[in-house]
């Protein structure tokens, strides 16, 4: 094996033209699939920042009463036998356990109780239907940030401050300091003062979501002790199906995780890996057909020097050594210069001078271009290309290789 | 080269035919050929082009299996081997010499002559190389050890050939037209040159040449014409002596065998 080596670099440094066009070639396939891993993660990971930065990971519901359904007889029509309750509102009651629970959870990172509902805000003769959340004033910027996207105002909620979204506010025709009127879908009304306006980017938070204190959300919905819902952040993010599962279990709540919020965003993000899994494929390809096709020429090239190793009694398996050698060489050479490059490629991208409004050009990761795989695959695509050539090599009969 | 039953011939040649297949053509190069090779001959083979002198050679170079016949060396029937077994014995038992140096372009003259060593091994020993070494300063190639091979004249091309032939102590060393492609000096250089090493080593030498004032330097002469041999003659008083201690002393050449 050792001799082997010595060989197979021995013929690549021979022709150093060949080889490092060579190698050229499989970094540049490298690049390709570095850089495309580095987008396409960065811009999955920038989509996904985007939807969960400013909502809920976890959320605990009410138990759903699903409407129960007895089992009839032969044709008997299926009777109904309990349904929604309607007459009496679902909440979580017991939630100061719940709050023990989560306090003792690792891995969170934010928890807010709210209780909320739809109202319509009133302000001369516009009215618009917006939803109230109402949260602890201490608790206000837990799930969105809210206390750093102000741009007029500030983060206040007490008793009788509301803070609405720019755009809302722009909707309404108002501004801080002054008076909107709520009525909540439970017919009660409250005179509220616009303390602060944010942007946070997202459309339904800055259209049609205002913050409310918690006490004046029970006094406007009439929860005079129960959550509506608590969201919960998390530290990491794809823990979060695993941990609506556990919420969901020990409390006996319903949970939902954001993923399962996202269902589009999941779609999308598939979409974007499926494209990526092609274009790497065909990365992978170009490799195979390049590396496999020069390594055909140099077997064509080397004959009679592989029959005369062969007459003086080197063995086949040496000779298909020498040859998937040069091919494993390759791609290890071709694609470190390619993970490298890659990686420089992605930095540059990545530290490109940013927007107005903070954003890279171009959402990629240097940190996401998957270089073990990229390694791992494209010397194996070497490999795999070598072993046609080298097979050729090792049988190349010495008597006719010779008489050349 | 000491390997036992030191009496019987070397290499025993019986009805060796060949036969090439070409679709429906049948071509026969060789049509029944006999003979043997005693140990420490040093054999000029002659005859006119396609009489099947080269045929023969690579056949027992292993390279290329007969039709039928016998190719019996050191007491193996080597038409029964299989491809890896005889590349074994081609590596440890056979030289080989051909009219076109083929030494290996990317590697130099000490390089190409370990390579039959290196190449079994699978690695680079020391004693391979003060073998390898050892054998170019005898061919008088000691200041060329590390050219390239492609930085040496034609003459030094087949000398570092005749050593590497060499490196592997082989029992037979086999030429097909040595110095078919060299100008008169050389020619007889690397001619005495194989008859110097073949008294000192008792190596068995097969030279097959059109040149009949070579072969008139050779102790015996074996005729091939259409594929039989016509005619086989030993001169007067050929040597018969037992082989003599190695000379040049192999360093370690148990080694290179294990």
């Amino acid at each position: 094996m050792q001799y082997a080596i010595k060989v197979a670099l021995r013929y690549l440094t021979s022709n150093r033209l060949q080889s490092a066009l060579l190698i050229g070639g499989v970094a540049i396939a490298v690049t390709v699939f570095t850089f495309n891993a580095a987008l396409i993660n960065g811009l999955a990971e920038f989509q996904i920042q985007r939807v969960v930065g400013s909502t809920a990971h976890v959320i605990l519901e009410p138990e759903r009463r699903l409407p129960a359904v007895a089992d009839a007889r032969d044709n008997a029509v299926r009777a109904v036998v309990s349904q929604r309750a309607l007459e009496r509102r679902e909440q979580i009651k017991d939630w100061r356990a719940i709050e023990t629970i989560l306090d003792s959870l690792p891995g969170v990172t934010g928890i807010s109780y709210n209780v909320i509902g739809t109202a319509l805000a009133t302000r001369g003769q516009q009215t618009v239907p917006v939803t109230l959340k109402g949260v602890e004033p201490q608790r206000l910027s837990a799930i969105a940030p809210i206390d750093t996207t102000i741009v007029d105002g500030l983060p206040r909620v007490g008793l009788n401050d509301i803070l609405i979204g720019k755009r809302l506010a722009d909707d309404l025709g108002i501004g801080v300091g002054q008076p909107l009127f709520v009525q909540s879908d439970q017919g009660r009304e409250r005179v509220l003062t616009v303390r602060g306006l944010y942007v946070t980017g997202v459309e339904s938070l800055d259209s049609r979501l205002a913050y409310v204190n918690l006490d004046t959300a029970r006094v406007l919905f009439d929860y005079p002790d129960g959550l509506t819902e608590i969201e919960v952040k998390l530290a990491d993010i794809y823990a979060a199906p695993v941990m609506a599962q556990q919420l969901a279990d020990s409390t006996g709540l319903t949970v939902v995780a954001w993923t399962e919020r996202n269902q589009r965003l999941k779609d999308a993000l598939q979409g974007q890996r499926s494209s990526g899994d092609i274009i790497k494929f065909f990365t992978l390809i170009t490799i195979v057909i390049g590396v496999a096709s020069a390594l055909l020429l140099t077997t064509y090239r080397r004959r009679p020097e592989i029959g005369i190793m062969r007459s003086f009694g080197v063995s086949q398996r040496f000779v298909l050594a020498v040859f998937m050698l040069q091919g494993a060489l390759i791609g290890t050479l071709g694609s470190i210069a390619g993970c490298l490059l890659g990686y420089g490629f992605s930095a540059f991208i990545a530290g490109m001078p940013r927007g107005a409004d903070g954003s890279a050009p171009l959402p990629v990761d240097p940190a996401l271009g998957e270089y073990q795989v990229a390694l791992l695959l494209s010397i194996a695509a070497s490999v795999l290309a070598a072993i046609l050539p080298a097979r050729a090599a090792s049988r190349v009969d010495p008597v006719e290789a010779i008489a050349q | 080269m000491t390997v036992p039953g030191d009496d019987a011939p070397l290499l025993v040649v019986e009805d060796l035919r060949k036969t090439f297949v070409d679709r429906e053509f049948e071509t026969p190069v060789l049509k029944g050929v006999n003979f043997a090779l005693e140990r420490g001959e040093m054999v000029a083979m002659l005859g006119p082009s396609g009489s099947g002198k080269s045929t023969l050679l690579t056949i027992l170079g292993t390279l290329l299996a007969p039709s039928a016949g016998s190719l019996r060396m050191l007491d193996q029937e080597l038409t029964r081997l299989a491809e890896e077994q005889l590349a074994d014995f081609r590596n440890r038992y056979i030289g080989f010499i051909f009219q076109y140096h083929h030494l290996l372009p990317d590697f130099t003259a000490l390089e190409n002559v370990a390579f039959p060593h290196a190449g079994r091994l699978g690695r680079e020993t020391r004693v391979g190389r003060e073998r390898a070494a050892m054998l170019l300063e005898r061919v008088g190639l000691a200041d060329r050890m590390h050219y390239r091979a492609t930085r040496l004249s034609g003459g030094q091309k087949q000398r570092v050939a005749v050593a590497r032939a060499l490196m592997n102590e082989p029992a037979l060393v086999l030429a097909d037209e040595p110095t078919g492609n060299l100008d008169r000096d050389s020619a007889n250089q690397v001619f005495e040159l194989m008859q110097e090493i073949q008294r000192e080593t008792r190596t068995t030498f097969l030279i097959s040449t059109h040149d009949e004032e070579l072969a008139s330097r050779c102790e015996r002469r074996i005729r091939l014409r259409n594929g039989v041999v016509v005619r086989d003659d030993s001169t007067a008083g050929a040597r018969r002596q037992p082989p003599p201690a190695l000379q040049p002393s192999a360093p370690g050449g148990s080694e290179a065998r294990s």
